[in-house]
């Protein structure tokens, strides 16, 4: 009865995705709402994975990109060494002739190999990575995994073998959205299931103190590691995913920033919620992607001028330095505390519109603009800044985001 | 082994010494830039993701105050710009207080409210801020085309070249006779018009461009020989001032940590940030100071880098190798200790100019994270640093 339920939630879990694509591609011009869905999936496998390290173990990596690039690079060599080899295999032919179309399940087939490949790569790169965590912890783990994830880049950089600076085209694209985010219910389900267990107590046991943990007879040199190996696995199984979706991989396409952004969205989700994580990646992806939509009756981008981008800075500070204020001196009833919370933003919000425009009568401040999508990494960086200051926990904090959390109301703890 | 040999075998040991001298001048700018990290790690306890980002607010200070100075590039094409030793103190003491200023807001507004909470929070605002001002730099520095500081601005242009070891005699003697060789036959040529690249020359004319071309490439070959035989260093005078400028900047922040109150003050925060508020250490101000110290040694770094040193046109970016490099290199040395700083700082630069020496310059930038790694897993405390065992 039990496998027989746990079989009910994978095909449920497929004809969702497969119904999801469907839903997609049967709009007009869909090409674009298609990829933004393939990427957003890819950045919710991203953050979630990075979520069973930084958030779920508490060791801090910031090289997430590294596990991505991993997985992306290795799909691409085989692609350009055994693809032709393997859609022309006889056993392959033969299987050809079961599915839809024969194109359909050769690719299928090979996309499954690529990703079993990707995360089997990724996760070695993972355990390397994993090792010296024995011995480092906060910040200079953190500095370790942005190293090794530079070095990735960089010798991945220089390999001719691998395309250099130029990388190399990856064939045949495949456009795969429901396995994309079939990938990413699975990562999802496996963090899940791994915190719901008996084996997800040692991760935690981990985060909360590592010294006590061990003490209690947990190994943490298998926790950590194994931690670095699923998150890592994870990543580059997104990778090979990406590789066949975009048709090529290049060195830049996995940059410090793109670790970064991953962290943002871990972080603003709330450091070991899942779908704190989650809905942090769809927000993060969605916002600057949708500012880039924004358009004028004429189709130019609209244009923010300097004076606005001042005058929200600084009613910016000022709103965060009073709320600051207000959450560690206001003595009042948590009602009140929040209202006076809000007000400020509000407040705030509508003082920055004034602000800008009084900015504005300045010619230089008013003749200076920027489109709205080149905004995107300050405003990662200034979500960053105020999370930190105002909210240090994060969207969700350690809890998992539930309708009935909403309603309850919390009960008047004993004093 | 055997590869290794053949490794060693295609190396130039004449370029060694030039390479060691430009490793020590790039590492007195990593030097600078630690002394930075680890003046604010040790009060603090706190990577500051963002002093790389300061490097690169100094450098643009400097661009801004050289085109005050005359030296836009609209000035440069009409050539009106006056060369004065003046300008690169003018530049490097405005770029020195901006940055300090920039440590300061940063600590302000970023830092200081982060004071209680866990270092992983501050440590993702460091980020934050550092990216910020990467991207929101962007909006409001002159990124495209990337600028950079004119060289007319060091009005000593010249070069100190120091023999270490002179080429052959006998090398020389062929040298000089091979060039008169192709020298006369040049004149032969010459005297009888004859075309280079004609095709249907008589015998002896085309003899004659022979012996012109073999004499011409005898002497290309003679002087290659004589340079790899012969050892030198080149020094640009840019170069000298800035390490001579490195070694008093480091002399000054030696005596301020030294021998003065705030020094003492610093000390003891950084020995022990509760107690030293308890004995009447007022703890703000010195962090305030510690990161106006190490901004302004950044501002400094980055004017010598841009205006001086071999650096890359300017962009938002600037700053982040750098500060990466700085940052190992006081890991290397022991982070929170001066003097280890300096060392690293050094080891650094030399350990890049060694990657490039060896033909491999593709990795230089790899190379500090390999040595961070190496460091961090054999001696985390640093070359200079002690490792403090944790206790329970």
């Amino acid at each position: 009865m039990f496998y027989l339920k746990r079989f009910g939630w994978v095909i449920l879990a497929i004809l969702l995705c497969v119904g999801f694509e469907s839903v997609v591609t049967s709009g007009k011009n869909f090409d674009y709402v298609y990829r933004m869905c393939v990427l957003a999936g890819l950045y919710v496998t991203l953050a979630v994975s990075l979520n069973l390290i930084n958030g779920i173990t508490g060791q801090f990596s910031i090289g997430h990109a590294a596990f991505y690039q991993v997985g992306a690079y290795i799909t691409g060599f085989f692609a350009a060494t055994g693809y032709k080899g393997f859609a022309s295999n006889s056993l392959v032919q033969q299987l050809s002739h079961i599915g839809v179309n024969a194109t359909w399940t050769v690719q299928g087939l090979w996309l499954v190999m690529m990703v079993l490949a990707g995360a089997a790569g990724a996760a070695v790169a993972g355990f390397v990575v994993g090792l010296p965590s024995l011995r480092l912890k906060g910040d200079y783990l953190a500095i370790v995994t942005l190293g090794f994830g530079e070095i990735i880049r960089i010798v991945c950089q220089n390999q001719p073998a691998l395309g250099g600076a130029y990388g190399m085209k990856i064939e045949p694209r495949i456009n795969s959205m429901w396995f994309v985010w079939l990938l990413a219910i699975l990562c999802i389900a496996v963090c899940r299931n791994l915190l719901k267990t008996a084996h997800g107590l040692p991760f935690l046991a981990v985060r909360e103190d590592e010294v006590a943990s061990s003490a209690m007879g947990v190994d943490v040199t298998k926790v950590k590691v194994t931690a670095f190996v699923i998150g890592a696995a994870f990543a580059g199984a997104a990778g090979a995913l990406l590789g066949h979706f975009e048709g090529f991989v290049s060195p830049p396409m996995f940059k410090m920033e793109v670790s970064f952004m991953v962290l943002t969205m871990v972080v603003l989700g709330g450091t070991g919620s899942i779908t704190g994580s989650t809905v942090g990646a769809l927000l993060l992806f969605g916002i600057p992607e949708w500012l880039r939509q924004i358009e004028d009756s004429h189709h130019n981008p609209i244009l923010v001028s300097a004076g606005s981008v001042l005058g929200f800075a600084i009613m910016l500070v000022a709103a965060v330095a009073y709320v600051r204020h207000l959450i560690h001196h206001f003595h009042g009833e948590k009602k009140a505390k929040t209202q006076r919370i809000v007000g400020t933003f509000a407040a705030a919000l509508v003082a920055q519109f004034f602000l800008g425009m009084l900015l504005n009568l300045v010619p230089a401040l008013r003749d200076k603009s920027w489109p709205y999508a080149d905004l995107r990494w300050a405003i990662f960086a200034v979500t960053l800044i105020v999370l930190m200051l105002l909210r240090p926990q994060g969207m969700f904090a350690h809890h998992e985001f539930s309708v009935a959390r909403f309603f309850k109301r919390p009960k008047e703890a004993a004093a | 082994m055997g590869s290794a040999l053949t490794l060693l075998a295609g190396l130039d040991p004449a370029g060694l010494p030039q390479q060691l001298v430009n490793g020590v001048l790039l590492g007195g700018i990593y030097a600078l830039l630690a002394l930075g990290y680890t003046m604010v790690y040790g009060v603090l306890r706190l990577i500051n993701f963002a002093h790389g980002e300061v490097f690169m607010l100094g450098a643009y200070t400097s661009l801004f105050v050289s085109w005050a100075l005359g030296f836009s590039p609209e000035a440069m094409k009409s050539g009106s710009h006056q060369s004065n030793p003046m300008n690169l103190v003018i530049m490097i003491l405005v770029s020195m207080t901006v940055c300090a200023l920039v440590g300061v807001v940063i600590e302000l507004f970023a830092y200081r409210p982060m004071r209680g909470s866990s270092r992983i929070a501050s440590l993702i605002t460091a980020i934050g801020v550092s990216l910020l001002l990467q991207y929101g730099g962007q909006l409001f520095l002159p990124t495209s085309p990337p600028p950079s500081i004119s060289d007319k601005v060091n009005p000593y242009s010249g070069s100190w070249e120091i023999p270490l070891k002179s080429a052959d005699a006998s090398l020389v003697a062929a040298l000089a006779k091979a060039r008169t060789e192709a020298k006369e036959s040049q004149a032969e040529i010459d005297r009888q018009h004859i075309n280079r690249f004609d095709t249907n020359l008589p015998p002896a004319q085309a003899a004659l461009i022979t012996t012109v071309e073999t004499s011409e490439r005898q002497v290309h070959d003679l002087e290659a020989k004589i340079n790899n035989s012969s050892v030198k260093i080149n020094l640009r005078y840019g170069q000298l001032i800035m390490l001579g400028s490195t070694i008093v900047l480091m002399l000054l922040l030696r005596h301020l940590v030294l021998k003065t109150p705030i020094g003492r003050a610093m000390r003891a925060v950084s020995h022990d940030f509760d107690s030293a508020s308890l004995m009447g250490v007022n703890v703000n101000q010195i962090v305030t100071l510690t990161f106006m110290i190490g901004s302004a040694l950044a501002g400094a770094g980055a004017m010598m880098y841009a205006t001086l040193g071999d650096s890359p046109a300017l962009n938002t970016f600037y700053g982040s190798l750098p500060g990466v490099k700085a940052f190992v290199a006081a890991v290397l040395g022991g982070i929170g200790n001066i003097p280890g700083a300096v060392l690293g700082g050094l080891l650094m630069g030399v350990a890049e100019n060694l990657v490039v020496w060896a033909g491999y310059s593709q990795y230089k930038d790899a190379v500090a994270f390999v040595i961070l790694i190496a460091v961090l897993l054999l001696k985390p405390g640093g070359i200079m640093g002690s490792s403090k065992v944790e206790k329970v």
